[in-house]
């Protein structure tokens, strides 16, 4: 239904990016055009995917928000400041110091958890990370020349943020460009260091993981 | 409230307060985990038939999920069923409300207004007050509404909500010294005091019209 200053969905009804491998999100914000506070949904396709990955909200393309994730389908696996949290459906788990590593392990396929966010003594903005996705579309439909073409465009409008050139290697690894990859993969590192750990798992990579010039764990 | 840096809670665990004669059993998320950048609260409907949503506008955009059960929207002008796993999002001032067609209907809120800085909503310290009153701690009712009034001594609306309170309690000197504050404040608080249906009672006491619409006259109207 949409009405004058009124929209409802499913959340099937809301515009989907999947990915493969990949846990699928419901791009709940933007679908409704929400502007006053962050909001977003993920469902796992198979139990044991990664559904929330892990991060904090100070790095370089963080918002600083508070979170709260309320686990609405399923079952889920909690790690907040390294302690374990066993999360069912119907649980809530607030996160208020954006310093704090959290993540989230599905325990079964289906699992579904809303975030709610924002940034205390701030209006709302969209965070950086959001802005940035939406060459998703194109990973999903496997167009990555086109993800490329939109990626480099973020890159000159924002040449210092790593998740930009990260996603940029990624994009640039599964259309069969290796040495544009390593490099701008190698620059990612550079500027915020957490990207070296995403890389070590993330098999949009695997093209380029036999290089020696790929980062290594530390 | 806490302070923690991070809290888990289920959400059958959270605090329900029933605030009004339509069944709007209101759980205070928000309150619970002492979230400052944006409103969120559930509400659960004990039968069919209940109120889930009640029936406001607001400057707040809202987004609204049915966590589990199914309710009837009212949206507007218009009416629209909706089953768990539902999102209704609402812009500003579009007026919304909702009743349970199921016992046990669970809908999450969301809202903030765009642009602006969160600030808590006031009507979350009256809804806790007659929460704990309908649940017969009058007390601590009354003291979460007076440190309200006191933290905020110039606010109008703070020294209404505790004369309301007061006179729902049954208290009416109290509830009477409390309005009086409220009109001298803003005028327009006896406007709203002639029309309060939890105001009923009060009103035929013989010095209402007089202390109440006499301040309305002090206040500078009228005059």
């Amino acid at each position: 239904m949409t009405g004058e200053g009124v929209q409802s969905s499913a959340l099937d009804g809301v515009e989907t990016f999947s990915g493969v491998q990949n846990p699928h999100w419901h791009r709940i914000r933007s679908h409704f055009g929400v502007e006053g506070f962050g909001v977003n949904a993920w469902t796992a396709t198979e139990a044991g995917q990664t559904l929330i990955p892990e991060h904090d909200e100070v790095g370089a393309s963080a918002a600083g928000h508070e979170e709260l994730y309320v686990i609405i389908k399923g079952h889920a696996r909690f790690s907040v400041d390294g302690r374990e949290l066993d999360a069912p459906a119907g649980t809530l788990v607030f996160v208020r110091d954006p310093a704090l590593k959290r993540t989230a392990i599905a325990e079964e396929e289906g699992t579904t958890v809303l975030v709610v966010g924002g940034r205390p003594g701030e209006p709302f903005a969209v965070s950086a990370w959001e802005r940035n996705s939406e060459f998703l579309r194109f990973f999903d439909s496997g167009e990555y020349e086109r993800a490329i073409e939109l990626l480099r465009e973020r890159h000159r409008e924002e040449p210092e943020s790593a998740g930009v050139l990260y996603n940029l290697a990624c994009a640039e690894a599964l259309a069969g460009r290796p040495e544009d990859a390593l490099e701008h993969l190698a620059r990612s590192v550079e500027l915020d260091a957490d990207f070296r750990g995403f890389a070590q798992t993330d098999s949009d990579l695997d093209a380029v993981r036999g290089d020696p010039r790929f980062p290594a764990a530390v | 409230m806490s302070d923690a840096p991070y809290v888990v809670s289920r959400l059958d665990e959270l605090e329900r307060l029933s605030v009004d004669d339509e069944g709007l059993t209101w759980r205070p998320v928000r309150r619970h985990f002492g979230i400052q950048a944006f409103g969120v609260n559930a509400y659960t409907a004990g039968e069919a038939g209940a109120r889930v949503v009640e029936e406001h506008r607001d400057g707040h955009e809202e987004l609204y999920f049915v966590v589990s059960g199914k309710a009837r929207f009212r949206l507007g002008d218009d009416e629209l069923n909706v089953e768990a796993g539902t999102f209704v999002f609402v812009r500003p001032d579009a007026l919304r409300g909702a009743v349970a067609s199921a016992a046990g209907t669970t809908i999450l809120a969301m809202g903030a207004r765009a642009g602006e800085i969160f600030q808590p909503s006031g009507w979350e310290e009256s809804f806790a007050a007659h929460g704990y009153l309908r649940a017969g701690d009058e007390e601590r009712g009354r003291k979460l509404l007076t440190d309200f009034a006191t933290a905020h001594a110039d606010d109008w609306i703070a020294h209404y909500k505790l004369g309301v309170f007061e006179s729902v309690a049954g208290r009416k000197d109290a509830a009477l010294e409390h309005l009086i504050r409220a009109v001298a404040l803003e005028p327009q608080a006896a406007e709203h005091a002639a029309t309060d249906p939890d105001l009923a009672a009060l009103r035929e006491q013989p010095g209402f019209a007089s202390a109440v619409a006499g301040q309305t006259q002090a206040g500078g109207e009228g005059t």
